[in-house]
């Protein structure tokens, strides 16, 4: 006991503080497990459970699969090798992420529908009349199409930052011992991303599976559908809480086998080194076959939705009102950015707490904070309402002393909804930082504090700086999250306070897409941004 | 390096709480400003319409009345759950929903107070209002059957229960069970020949589908011009959407199709309504009542309406020329709440017959 008792510190009190607060709001959620049925109950299991449940599996398994094999596979040809355009798709491979899923599902069923451009044009310049089921994308595998062109950057984003910034060492070791490239790929690559894969892939899978967007407008059941069902349809939203509830014990189940997938070997430092992987340079047919492969997956997960977003825009200009469209960017862009950097500077903390205490609780504790990324995001909005209608009546004493005249304060402002997103998107950010600490294991922490050093000094002089890659893969990757974020912030924002996301849902919502594109087409513009900044502050390497 | 690393942090946290702060004392300063200009208040609205003549509406009215109009929008059903939730605190004054089954469901959670005037009732017939004055309709749309007209006569045409025929086997279109209009479209049929016949309706169609449902109103118009169906159930403002769309290829669709009111011989065509009530616990009632007048006043109804294809429910009002080019029509004679009343069933009616 006394071995835990000496750990109990800053860092302790803070994790322990910063993951019950993230905690609390799902304590709603997860005891609807344990509710009693409603009469509704055996009707959502007969109709609804067993087939929603198979179409979710089976569009997590294959969007899993899918993501994994692009985002690695680009993550490895960047890392590894120099070829033409090699520098521009580093980060234009991370771009597809801007575009919100369900945006992405309205662009590319508008460019293949009966009036989209691809029939359109057949139809009238060559007077070709497809079989229109040929272009039906609103089905499983339409979907799975679209999940994976907007998410595999999950997966590439993370691997990639791991494989060029920390595996320098191995991956030339290996090439020193003359292994070939696929060797390397198969016995180094895969086993030591490992990690970052299963990250970025888990990332993946959460996000599928509670997305209401996409499987709403393609008419898909999904175990969401049947959140959603319940909830609006039937009006049973206990009923829908003990549903969210379920699928939190899935992703806890899933929670458990990552952590036994991840467990066992270690990989980190073996020097203080940093250093970025000496790439090798291709030739020839190789050369041409990596830039058309990263030309194909950026013109078809990016290029071409956004070609087709910039059409609806000049077709509707002057159609959509314009007025505050400077407003509703700044809100985005401010809500979206101090989010990010509160979750980075959290997860800094519960990561590291998680990282020097030498206990199972401290690895297993902050996993539970994932638990807000598991389900949609409305039922996550109904679980912060209460909280903040429960702090303010706790509260309405202080208000009254402090001459405010409302019992409502905190939950009409803007702090509610950060704290929702925060509660949200800490997985996002959590998962990259947890990944950079794995990475630098505790010896240069353990030899910075054994030479005396205090331990909020190493943490700057030492962690930071060796972390600097997740920390900013992370805060993009919540920026970008938040920028386009639906559920959460049309329920719970101020009045009067528009953002580009919801602009864009505004229009998507009643299936005016192509008004919708304005907003939209900023989402991808403001995000895109992001991502060249913060590439840029990544490639200063440090001296 | 590492200097630079925290450098850059604090200098952000700085900036952005710098932005925070600005954004509220700007918000502050035009709080002030609006309270020294004009005394007469505000009034919140939590609203799952998102259309932009809305907005417009909202400034006119802040016009012509100095009372400011503040905006959630939002899902109705998650809009009413923030009410509950924020029970007698709650800041909302007016809860608009595009559907009346949801202000139904709002009434029924205690979540609704009487509103009534001389000029509401004047300006609303009585059949688009809640007989307990709960909440009051503000348009209409009718869920209509659109055809191709090359290949259906609309003599062949007659009432929604006529397309469980055989003739129509494998050539209706509709979107899933998902849609709260499907879902108030039957709802409606339980009220008006009972639970087993709407069953058996809600069957036929599944048994006549041109395929399993997929995307919205508008896609079922595409699938028609596409050949896969020929005859499809959606609203009629998707449908005057569609007439009026920048895309030239979405009008040329719809030109194509034919709109027909079904039900004329019989129950009269599916109506719903959008509409609000006012919250319990408003804390600015009285403006909330001055906004349901001006936005069912003749000068909003006609822009209301017209905007988005609607119907007014202002009967001084004509609707716009596109409708009226359609025609009058008969509309169901049921007491609209019991669109709400019959959600829930309807919707277990939906998965039993596997309508998707």
């Amino acid at each position: 006991m006394n071995r835990y008792l000496a750990n109990v510190n800053g860092w302790t009190i803070g994790a322990i503080l910063i993951i019950i607060l993230l905690f609390i709001p799902n304590v709603s959620i997860v005891t609807g497990i344990f509710s009693s049925a409603s009469e509704n109950w055996a009707h959502i299991k007969e109709y609804m459970l067993v087939n929603y449940i198979k179409s979710s599996l089976t569009l997590v398994f294959f969007t899993a699969m899918f993501t994994v094999v692009i985002g690695l596979s680009l993550a490895w040809l960047i890392a590894q090798y120099d070829f033409p355009l090699r520098s521009f798709m580093k980060w234009a491979l991370i771009l597809p992420l801007s575009i919100p899923p369900f945006i992405g599902a309205y662009t590319y069923h508008g460019i293949v529908n009966y009036t989209g451009v691809i029939q359109k044009t057949l139809r009238n310049q060559f007077e070709i009349v497809p079989n229109p089921s040929f272009f039906d994308i609103m089905n499983v595998p339409g979907a799975i199409f679209i999940y994976t062109l907007f998410l595999y950057p999950y997966v590439y984003m993370i691997t990639r930052i791991f494989l060029s910034h920390q595996s320098a060492s191995l991956i030339e070791s290996a090439r020193t011992l003359g292994k070939g490239p696929w060797e390397i790929f198969l016995k180094v690559v895969i086993p030591i991303s490992r990690v970052s894969i299963i990250g970025g892939v888990s990332l993946v899978v959460l996000e599928v599976l509670n997305d209401y967007g996409v499987v709403k407008y393609f008419g898909i059941q999904t175990f969401s559908t049947a959140i959603f069902q319940t909830w609006f349809g039937l009006g049973d939203l206990d009923s829908s809480i003990k549903l969210a509830a379920s699928l939190m014990g899935i992703v806890i189940f899933i929670l458990i086998i990552e952590r036994i997938l991840r467990g066992g070997k270690q990989y980190s430092y073996s020097t203080t080194k940093v250093r970025p992987l000496p790439l090798v340079k291709l030739k020839g047919k190789s050369a041409v076959f990596a830039t058309m492969y990263t030309l194909v997956i950026f013109s078809i997960a990016f290029l071409v939705p956004v070609i087709q977003l910039m059409d609806w825009v000049i077709l509707t200009f002057g159609k959509v009102p314009m007025g505050e469209v400077l407003v509703y960017t700044r809100n985005s862009v401010t809500v979206a950015a101090l989010s990010a950097t509160l979750i980075i500077v959290f997860s800094l903390i519960v990561g590291n707490f998680s990282r020097i205490v030498h206990h199972k609780f401290a690895k297993l504790l902050p996993k539970l904070t994932i638990l807000g990324y598991s389900i949609p995001g409305a039922v996550i909005a109904v679980a912060v309402v209460t909280t903040f209608i429960a702090l303010d009546r706790f509260l309405a004493p202080v208000y009254e002393f402090i001459g405010i005249d409302s019992g409502l304060v905190l939950s009409v402002s803007l702090f509610m909804l950060i704290s929702a997103y925060i509660i949200r998107f800490f997985a996002i950010g959590y998962n990259s930082i947890e990944s950079g600490f794995d990475k630098i294991g505790t010896d240069f922490r353990d030899a910075s504090r054994m030479l005396g050093v205090s331990r909020l000094r190493t943490f700057f002089k030492i962690d930071v700086p060796m972390m600097k890659g997740a920390i900013i893969s992370g805060f993009v990757l919540v920026f970008v999250d938040i920028l386009k974020e639906i559920p959460l912030t049309l329920i719970l924002r101020p009045f009067n306070y528009d953002t580009l996301a919801t602009k864009a849902f505004q229009y998507a919502s009643d299936e005016k897409i192509m008004e919708a594109s304005q907003a939209s087409l900023l989402i991808v513009g403001v995000s895109a941004i992001a991502i060249i900044i913060f590439h840029k502050l990544l490639r200063e390497e440090p001296k | 390096m590492k200097r630079s690393m925290i450098f850059l942090v604090v200098a952000m946290m700085l900036v952005l709480s710098a932005c925070s702060s600005a954004n509220n004392t700007n918000t502050k300063n035009e709080a002030a400003k609006t309270g020294s200009e004009v005394k007469t208040g505000e009034v919140n609205l939590y609203t799952s319409r998102h259309y932009d003549v809305d907005n417009e509406l909202y400034k006119k009215f802040e016009e012509e009345t100095g009372i400011k109009v503040n905006v959630i929008k939002g899902e109705a059903d998650e809009l009413i759950e923030r009410i509950k939730r924020e029970g007698t605190a709650t800041k909302a004054d007016i809860l608009l929903t595009a559907d009346v089954g949801r202000l139904f469901r709002a009434k029924e959670d205690g979540l609704l107070q009487e509103v009534s005037s001389d000029i509401l009732s004047k300006q609303v017939p009585s059949n688009y209002r809640d007989t307990d004055d709960m909440w009051v309709g503000l348009t209409k749309r009718a869920r209509v059957l659109v055809y191709n007209k090359d290949k259906v006569k609309p003599e062949d045409l007659s009432t929604y229960e006529a397309l469980t025929e055989d003739q129509w086997k494998g050539r209706v279109l509709v979107r899933s069970s998902e849609s709260v209009y499907n879902q108030s479209l039957l709802a409606s049929f339980i009220e008006i020949n009972g639970e087993e016949k709407a069953k058996e309706w809600a069957q036929g169609i599944v048994n006549n589908f041109a395929r399993n449902p997929e995307g919205g109103d508008r896609d079922q118009a595409k699938a028609i011009a596409a050949g896969i169906g020929d005859i499809a159930i959606m609203n009629t403002y998707y449908f005057g959407q569609m007439l009026n769309s920048q895309e030239p290829e979405e009008v040329k669709v719809a030109e194509n199709l034919g709109v027909f009111f079904p039900n004329q011989e019989t129950t009269g065509a599916h109506v719903n309504i959008s509409g609000a009530g006012v919250v319990k616990g408003s804390k600015n009632a009285e403006n909330a009542l001055k906004l349901l007048e001006f936005l069912t006043a003749e000068e909003a109804q006609a822009k209301f309406a017209s905007a988005n294809y609607e119907y007014p429910v202002n009967n001084n009002v004509e609707p716009s020329e596109l409708l009226k080019s359609w025609g009058e029509f008969k509309e169901q004679d049921i007491p609209l709440s019991t669109l709400g009343e019959n959600n829930a069933k309807a919707i277990m009616i939906f998965n039993e017959v596997g309508w998707k």
